[in-house]
């Protein structure tokens, strides 16, 4: 069991691998807890959509259009400005292609889904969606592809819904958001706890340190490809350390 | 009518993106590719969060780091004892505040 969903599942019924494994509910319990940690930043993501010049329904419908927070608040603010539409798809699909990357690495565990719901299945791929379904699924290696697909479905499906919500109240509530309380450092730390259960080695440590160190370097590069760049060298770095710590 | 074209383009090339390797799963990643394939996890949450935490408002300074820097631990502190991820958050936000409106 992943770190991940057995911290979530602290105070549930011990459920172990196998016959009494129920993988939907384990999906909704991991997906509710992380839609939690993400109401700052979603109510925050809400409020700044709707102190743009974009309609308020235009730019909340881009939570189920694109569903991807960083992507959707570079959008709407480039609509907001006037740039050219190229500019704005260009720019917010160099933010979003990380999820190239997400792409490869899930692949690995959905060779078994069929092609329907291989199909389904990307759409809902964002970052917290992603980082659920590899700590679920790298930490049961024997879980059959029918209980994968069933976790996935009903986690994407909750953190979907939730986003949906979150966005929407922020959107209504914008203005009334006390701002005496800063909600910068909201977004870095759910970050953080979705990467804390994937350092489970010195190489997956290596990724994380030198990948953070260089986007911190590199966050002056226009574009969002500070974080392409580190998460370029991260995966060196990972690599490496696996291959020193096997000579 | 114009905006929301844009956004379902914007959505329609990020499906592509999220799509890409997992419609063509019966073929292997390149071998190359496979041996960083493990880090894309760490890597890519790594260099979202870490900026975030040392310069929370873009900013590396003593007076905007170190507030932020102790709320980072404190977070990682509370998950590795409670292990619920919305305590964790909470707390270190909490921190935070408290951090910031005590430092001039």
């Amino acid at each position: 069991m992943s770190a991940l969903s057995r911290g979530a599942a602290r105070g549930a019924a011990p459920d172990t691998e196998g016959t009494r494994a129920r993988p939907a509910r384990d999906g909704i319990r991991d997906a509710l807890a992380v839609i939690a940690a993400y109401v700052p930043f979603g109510l925050a993501l809400g409020a700044t959509l709707a102190a743009t010049s974009v309609d308020p329904v235009v730019a909340w419908s881009s939570s189920f259009l694109v569903f991807a927070g960083a992507a959707q608040l570079v959008a709407v603010q480039l609509l907001d400005d006037g740039a050219l539409p190229v500019i704005v798809v260009l720019t917010a699909l160099v933010v979003n292609s990380r999820h190239l990357l997400y792409s490869a690495s899930l692949a690995v565990h959905t060779r078994d889904w069929s092609r329907g719901w291989r199909a389904g299945g990307a759409y809902f791929l964002a970052d917290p969606v992603y980082a659920l379904a590899i700590a679920r699924f790298e930490g049961r290696e024997r879980e059959d592809g029918a209980a994968r697909l069933r976790y996935y479905v009903a986690m994407a499906l909750t953190c979907w819904g939730g986003w949906l919500l979150l966005t929407a109240a922020g959107i209504l509530l914008g203005g009334l958001l006390p701002a005496t309380l800063p909600l910068e450092l909201a977004a870095p730390l759910t970050f953080l706890l979705l990467l804390i259960p994937t350092l489970k080695s010195r190489a997956t440590w290596a990724a994380a340190v030198a990948a953070g160190g260089t986007a911190t370097l590199a966050a002056p590069l226009p574009l969002g490809l500070g974080l392409l760049l580190a998460a370029a060298v991260g995966m060196a770095a990972g690599a490496i350390t696996e291959r020193m710590s096997h000579a | 009518m114009r905006d929301l074209i844009v956004l379902a383009v914007v959505g329609a090339g990020t499906y592509a993106l999220r799509a890409a390797f997992l419609l063509t799963a019966d073929a292997r990643p390149p071998a190359l590719l496979e041996r960083f394939l493990p880090y894309v996890a760490p890597a890519v949450l790594a260099a979202i969060a870490v900026p975030g935490l040392l310069a929370p408002r873009g900013i590396v300074s003593v007076g905007e780091t170190l507030p932020a820097v102790v709320a980072a631990a404190v977070t990682w502190l509370l998950w590795a004892r409670f292990k619920q991820l919305p305590v964790a958050l909470i707390g270190g936000l909490a921190l935070w505040w408290l951090l910031e409106a005590v430092t001039p």
